[in-house]
């Protein structure tokens, strides 16, 4: 959708991991278990550029977002917001969270319910530094950005008067305020009416086309990703198994995982969407030592068990986390981090 | 599909022999081939001045063995029309009208054949009927579960309470026998909810809505919380323990693709009422109502070249404040003068064993159908196949 020359990445991120230590009680000891919710992403977003995550729930998704929103603090990699580093151990500042800001899943939820539409707005126009004066004139011009037009109807409106779509776009309006150059959206559509997502969807991309803002689109529905993405990504157990430019990995899946979430979406115009032999058992074993996916996966070889696949080239700008590509000619080369792979790389989207 | 699936002109058939009244129940009739009739019913939220009509004038029949799928949003009524039909509705809401009919075999005497009308029976007739002729499946599991029992505590319960011949022995064999049926291990008797999965949990709630082997199940977005890939794994058992007991089954959800590959018949409802009737390959391929139109084209395609697409304009209905003709007007593309002060009634169309609410299928439109509203089924090249058809 977006033909553009790549300018350096508004925000990447290097390695990210992301451990979380459980407790397991045991007869007589209590064991220590580590749950590696994000291992090892880098990813870039780029201006005008949507990149959309796909991954079920407990793939690590959201832990992502909230890593690079500075919310949850990473176990260890690095972010480079606009070229900087930033110290990712120190506390989130006023001036990163201008830049990056953070849209949720539940509108509902992520709004304040007992103040008007206005204080949601003008609140996080203060605490950024507008003038008293000013912040109204700023508050109504966001919400025009999202078409809630005109803005005079809802500002002085509490949550509770207006509908999960009209309450998503004021969540984004919100963020707009701040005028951020990246806008992470987690599931930003999945609570919200059939017949309103689709306006959601066309809003963002309408942003990422108009204002040039670099989008982080998360989702669990493919086909959402599909619609507005630039660049899609896969996670599995917090790993990235899949990604491509535009739609070549819902076209032409390469990883067992991608397939099988593309076969599971209900497809009416498709037949072997219904294939009954799909139906093998879900485990939700992860495995520790090889690739997470091999205890599902159903091409699963004896090196699958013992060693974690490298990324290999399946296509143009599209590499999967599998074995099975490992005897294509072209593609037996260990792919590195992203970012050494985008310099060379033509610009086509 | 054939065509005599949906024919909702015949009514159940005349019953005859000696009926017997118990109560509202009236035993010993013939036979009738709808498991559920719904006639008129309306639902109510509060009463007075506030009074909000959640579900208005819904008539449907559902033959045995057949699904149904009830696709609309939320704020729809495809909640409380379930609820209110079991009389699970809880106040503010009141059933005000119409009539739903149980057509099942009493448990007491295989023979005979009984017709309940669930809406005047007493807690008593309910009691007899819920779970085991007609059970539900709630969204979240996790909060229909008792967190502090065992999963084996609620097989054992639902069993002694409905079925007090068995002994324990008994109970906990035909516990594990339904844990198999929905694909679990049976050391799953002894988890605690929290410790299973969203799927696993849902999978536990359709064995418990099939102890009994009740003739109708209703599942209200059953698998809404979860992830495409157990939705799939669970559609699929569904299909299975279909045609392996061959129950009725209500299924609601928002996800019209998903019903069109389950369903045998779909109802679309906007605003509390029906906009639309159609076998699920009619509906999918050939919609009627600008409505069903705009939700097919909401879920973008796996396939095919990207294109933008619009979804429905406007925001869902506040049914408090609905517009005076046709509910759908302000955000219909193809609407005209009369629908904004005349509302359509569900009507069938000529040659079809479909309806629509809508008044661009009127016979006395001097408007032209859409085009997009006027396609037909290409029987050489139907899509669905045969997920629901069975043996």
């Amino acid at each position: 959708m977006s033909e553009a020359v790549l300018s350096p990445a508004q925000l990447s991120a290097r390695h990210l991991t992301r451990h979380f230590t459980t407790r397991v009680p045991g007869r007589f000891l209590t064991a220590k278990r580590v749950v590696r919710a994000v291992d090892d992403v880098s990813l870039d977003l780029f201006e005008g550029r949507v990149t959309a995550v796909v991954g079920e729930s407990g793939s690590g998704k959201s832990v992502l977002a909230r890593m690079l929103a500075r919310i949850v603090t990473p176990t260890s990699g690095e972010l480079v917001l606009e070229g900087s580093p930033i110290p990712v151990r120190s506390k989130r500042t006023l001036d990163y969270a201008a830049k990056v800001q953070l849209v949720l899943q539940d509108p509902y939820a992520s709004i304040n319910p007992v103040h008007r539409i206005r204080h949601s707005l003008e609140r996080p126009l203060l605490i950024h530094g507008a003038n008293k004066g000013e912040v109204e004139t700023l508050a109504k011009a966001a919400l025009s950005r999202v078409s809630l037009d005109p803005p005079e109807r809802f500002v002085d409106r509490y949550p509770h008067e207006l509908s999960g779509g009209q309450l998503q776009r004021v969540s984004i309006a919100r963020a707009l305020c701040v005028k951020p150059d990246v806008l992470l959206a987690d599931e930003p559509i999945s609570m919200l009416d059939v017949s309103v997502r689709l306006g959601i969807l066309n809003l963002l991309r309408g942003l990422c086309d108009d204002e040039r803002l670099a989008i982080l689109y998360i989702t669990h529905d493919i086909a959402s990703a599909r619609y507005i993405a630039d660049e899609t990504i896969v996670m599995y157990a917090g790993q990235i198994v899949e990604r491509s430019r535009g739609t070549a990995l819902v076209d032409e899946p390469t990883h067992p995982y991608t397939q099988l979430l593309i076969s599971s979406v209900p497809d009416p115009s498709d037949p072997t969407s219904q294939d009954p032999q799909k139906r093998e058992h879900a485990t939700f074993e992860v495995a520790n030592v090889g690739c997470r996916f091999a205890p599902r996966c159903p091409f699963a070889m004896d090196v699958c068990r013992t060693d974690d696949p490298p990324d290999f080239i399946v296509g143009e700008d599209h590499t999967s986390h599998c074995w099975l590509h490992a005897s294509e000619p072209e593609a037996a080369v260990e792919v590195a981090p992203p970012k050494r792979r985008r310099e060379g790389e033509p610009t086509k989207a | 599909m054939s065509a005599d699936t949906f024919d909702i002109q015949a009514v159940s058939p005349m019953r005859e022999g000696p009926a017997e009244r118990k109560g509202n129940a009236v035993a010993n009739v013939e036979r009738s081939e709808f498991v559920l009739e719904v006639n008129n019913f309306s639902v109510d939220y509060g009463v007075g001045e506030n009074m909000v009509r959640a579900v208005n004038d819904v008539t449907l029949h559902l033959r045995r063995s057949k699904v149904l799928g009830v696709a609309g949003e939320s704020g729809s009524g495809k909640s409380t029309l379930v609820y209110a039909m079991t009389r699970l509705l809880r106040a503010p809401g009141v059933i005000s009208g119409g009539s739903v009919t149980l057509n099942f075999t009493s448990r007491d005497d295989e023979k005979e054949f009984t017709t309940l009308n669930l809406v005047t029976a007493s807690e008593k007739e309910l009691r007899k009927i819920r779970w085991s002729h007609v059970s539900i499946v709630l969204q979240s599991a996790l909060s229909a579960l008792n967190p502090v029992l065992r999963v084996g505590r609620e097989f054992d319960e639902v069993l002694k309470t409905h079925r007090p011949d068995m002994s324990k022995a008994q109970r906990r064999a035909r516990a594990v026998e339904l844990l198999t049926m929905v694909g679990l291990n049976d050391d799953r008797l002894a988890r605690y909810p929290h410790e299973l999965s969203g799927g696993q949990r849902q999978r536990i709630m359709i064995a418990l809505a099939l102890a009994l082997d009740p003739d109708l199940v209703i599942m209200d977005e059953p698998t809404t919380a979860l992830d495409v890939v157990t939705q799939r794994e669970i559609i699929s058992e569904l299909h299975d323990l279909r045609s392996r007991f061959g129950f009725a089954l209500i299924f609601i959800t928002h996800d019209l693709s998903l019903l069109v590959e389950l369903a045998d018949e779909i109802v679309v409802m906007y605003a509390g009422e029906i906009v639309e009737r159609a076998g699920a390959s009619e509906l999918y391929e050939a919609p009627r109502h600008p409505y069903t139109l705009g939700l097919l084209n909401s879920f973008p395609p796996l396939h095919g070249p990207r294109r933008e697409l619009s979804g429905i304009p406007g925001s869902p209905p506040d049914l408090s404040d609905l517009p005076a003709g046709c509910n759908f007007y302000p955000r219909c593309p193809f609407a005209m003068s009369r629908c904004e002060n005349e509302a359509p009634a569900l009507t069938a169309i000529e040659n079809s064993d479909r309806s629509v609410a809508c008044w661009l299928h009127s016979s006395d439109s001097s408007v032209p159908v859409p085009v997009e509203l006027s396609r037909t089924v290409n029987p050489a090249r139907n899509p669905v196949t045969t997920l629901k058809e069975r043996p």
